[in-house]
């Protein structure tokens, strides 16, 4: 019974302040054993000029809190670099293994058209995970594909996107049991934490390789 | 001349005390020193045995420490973990009464010995085999020893918690009724959360799963309540409950990964140490979930950890299969009337620990005024310095695990319960070391007292059972 946190596209400070104080009174640590974060976390501050912008907006969270935050939850942190993350150690796409199951991440700007379906299965196909989480669109999403899934979180913060300004904040938790995960998708709707789940069992097949 | 004529076997020529062992013909030898004091000792025994409670200072003994336990030709104790008194051939009864298990490593034993066990051997299961068992007659038998193989001693320990009913033909019944209820009670409690899920999705929605697997697409949502999600905070939600149980639950996998490391049954990566550890690991947790108010104190491990041996050594499969769902039952029974002990709460109660040391200081005094005088006021030797943990544990941390199962027999078999024993058996735990507590001061005692020292089990176990009960409380032993 492992619980892996799947989350991203923050943008914190610069479209959102903070994560919704509804996800952080959910989010204690000791529950959750890893955390993977499809990227445009945060941005370091470095620029005199920016401190100012952010003193302006009143944001409590600063840059490197994000990360540290996430820390605190569990130590067992996977990042990927998203467009805007300025911390250039991130990598651009990360596979590890969790139980039976094989998991991608990456941010998904790379991948054109972004969103799309077949492109991203592309991108499964090229990692070869059994999960795939990306993110970019700050949509949830998750589609079986192949005899994988691929997952987006959507932005736990609410930050507008390239693509539309209309987002409700989200982010998705992963439950692995042996063969089967259990996907609870958190959604902040009209000030409400909705939770939905999605079962997930995989077939196993026999690899060639 | 008459005695080339008849045909005496040696044995029983010698109804006296015969200091010179070397002279006694018959009787194999293990090892020079000691086989002569045992003969001596053997038909000593019996002229000395009826004594009141004048012991005197022949209760104690002054040896080293080695495993080698010489006394005094003059004890009434039995020395030398001497041979089994069986050497009478069957005409003398009271032998029987002197028989100790074989010493635990690396003696060879002689075949007196071997006769002895046999003998209770057969006693034991002559008395379980009966219809209708005559528990009184079980409890004395037992308070003299059990034997280690045949699973004779997990059956005993059964019948004598009362886990096992006395009329033979209930025993199938019973066991499996006790079996069952403790998978449930498992199933209840210790389930995992995603596993308590995926049961509930099975009840809701058996098809729907089924077929969303082989469809690729977008993936169903399913609408689940607040209590259902692993973040949830609810208090009747089961994976807010699981998680407060964690806490509980590291503290006893701490505690097992410490339990006899020197035993390959507890300790060690093998995956049946694992798996004895896993069944003491469920056995703990859901005692701690079914009594809220004790929850898990520091030190249960030590007392399942005997029971739990004995059960899964049973050589009947089906009961060593069956092992954990026995020892929580007879866990429980067995904490039942020291659970007192474990609750801070009750601590200077009537029924607390404190109550049950000054018992302790009680007997003491009653049995031996001059040694209790020496600890309470001169050493200022208070028994909470020593006895809380020979009391809340049972003694199993003072001793090696064969002395513990030895002394675990006399425990259950005292008809007046386990806790009016172990408290005569802590006074003679202080009464055979008096000569060294006398001659010592506070440090000197606090340490001995912690670390006590090895001493022969059968004499502790006899001091105890001829010590004077203490009348000055209710607990008149009638």
């Amino acid at each position: 019974m492992v619980l892996v946190l799947a989350l991203g596209d923050l943008h914190v400070p610069h479209r959102a302040p903070d994560l919704p104080a509804k996800f952080k009174s959910m989010l204690v640590p000791g529950k959750i054993q890893h955390i993977i974060c499809t990227g445009n976390l945060c941005i370091k501050v470095v620029n005199p000029c920016r401190i100012e912008q952010l003193l302006s907006l009143r944001c409590e969270c600063l840059a490197e809190e994000v990360h540290d935050y996430l820390k605190t939850l569990c130590p067992d942190l996977h990042i990927t670099r998203g467009e805007y993350d300025e911390e250039t150690r991130y990598p651009e796409t990360k596979t590890l293994t969790i139980g039976q199951f094989k998991l991608g991440l990456c941010h998904g700007h790379q991948v054109i058209p972004w969103g799309d379906l077949d492109s991203l299965a592309m991108l499964q196909r090229q990692l070869d995970v059994d999960i795939l989480v990306t993110g970019h669109t700050h949509q949830f999403t998750a589609y079986k594909h192949e005899g994988g899934v691929v997952i987006n979180p959507g932005s736990a913060t609410g930050a507008y996107s390239s693509i539309t300004y209309d987002v409700n904040p989200s982010f998705v938790l992963m439950d692995i049991d042996g063969l089967r995960v259990v996907v609870y998708v958190y959604e902040l709707i009209d000030g409400e934490v909705k939770v939905d789940k999605i079962d997930f069992k995989k077939t196993t097949t026999t690899t060639a390789h | 001349m008459l005695k080339n004529k008849l045909k005496i076997p040696d044995k029983t020529r010698k109804p006296f005390p015969d200091r010179l062992g070397s002279l006694v013909i018959g009787f194999d030898y293990r090892d020079g020193e000691n086989a002569g004091s045992d003969a001596a000792l053997e038909f000593g025994e019996e002229l000395e045995t009826i004594q009141p409670n004048g012991f005197g200072s022949d209760r104690e003994f002054e040896e080293p420490d080695d495993g080698v336990e010489e006394g005094r030709v003059q004890d009434e104790g039995p020395t030398g973990g001497g041979a089994g008194g069986g050497g009478c051939g069957g005409g003398e009864p009271e032998f029987r009464a002197r028989q100790r298990p074989a010493r635990e490593g690396s003696v060879p034993v002689s075949v007196l010995e071997v006769i002895a066990a046999d003998e209770k051997r057969s006693d034991v299961q002559y008395e379980i085999s009966q219809e209708e068992i005559n528990l009184e007659k079980l409890q004395r038998i037992a308070s003299k020893g059990l034997p280690d193989e045949g699973g004779l001693r997990a059956t005993t320990w059964k019948l004598l918690l009362g886990y096992l009913p006395p009329s033979r033909n209930l025993w199938e019944k019973e066991l499996s009724e006790n079996r069952l209820k403790y998978a449930k009670l498992k199933e209840d409690l210790l389930i995992s959360p995603s596993e308590f899920a995926r049961r509930k999705n099975l009840d809701f929605s058996p098809r729907e799963t089924e077929a969303g697997s082989d469809v690729d697409g977008p993936l169903r949502r399913h609408q689940i309540s607040q209590e259902d999600h692993p973040l949830s905070l609810g208090k009747a939600s089961v994976w807010n409950q699981y998680f407060e149980n964690t806490e509980v639950a590291e503290q006893i996998d701490r505690d097992l990964q410490r339990t006899h490391p020197d035993m390959k049954f507890f300790s060690g990566e093998t995956a049946i140490s694992r798996r004895h550890r896993e069944a003491m690991r469920n056995i703990l947790l859901l005692f701690a979930k079914l009594n809220p108010a004790i929850r898990y104190v520091q030190g249960m491990n030590e007392v399942l950890a005997p029971i739990y041996y004995v059960f899964s050594t049973d050589p009947n499969e089906q009961n060593a299969a069956n092992a954990e769902a026995d020892s929580f039952s007879c866990f429980v029974r067995l904490l039942g009337d020291s659970v007192d002990h474990f609750c801070q709460q009750l601590d200077n109660s009537s029924v607390g620990i404190l109550s049950t040391l000054s018992r302790l200081s009680e007997l003491l005094k009653t049995n031996d005024e001059e040694l209790w005088r020496h600890l309470e006021f001169t050493t200022r030797v208070e028994p909470q310095f020593y006895a809380f943990r020979w009391i809340t544990l049972l003694l199993t941390q003072e001793f090696s695990f064969q002395s513990i199962l030895r002394i675990w027999d006399s425990l259950l078999g005292n008809p007046f319960g386990v806790q009016d024993m172990l408290l005569r058996v802590c006074c003679a735990m202080l009464l055979c070391i008096k000569s060294r507590l006398m001659s010592g001061d506070f440090i000197a005692n606090l340490k001995l007292l912690q670390h006590y020292p090895d001493i022969n089990i059968e004499h502790l176990l006899q001091v105890a059972m001829d010590l004077t009960p203490d009348t000055s409380s209710y607990r008149l032993s009638l």
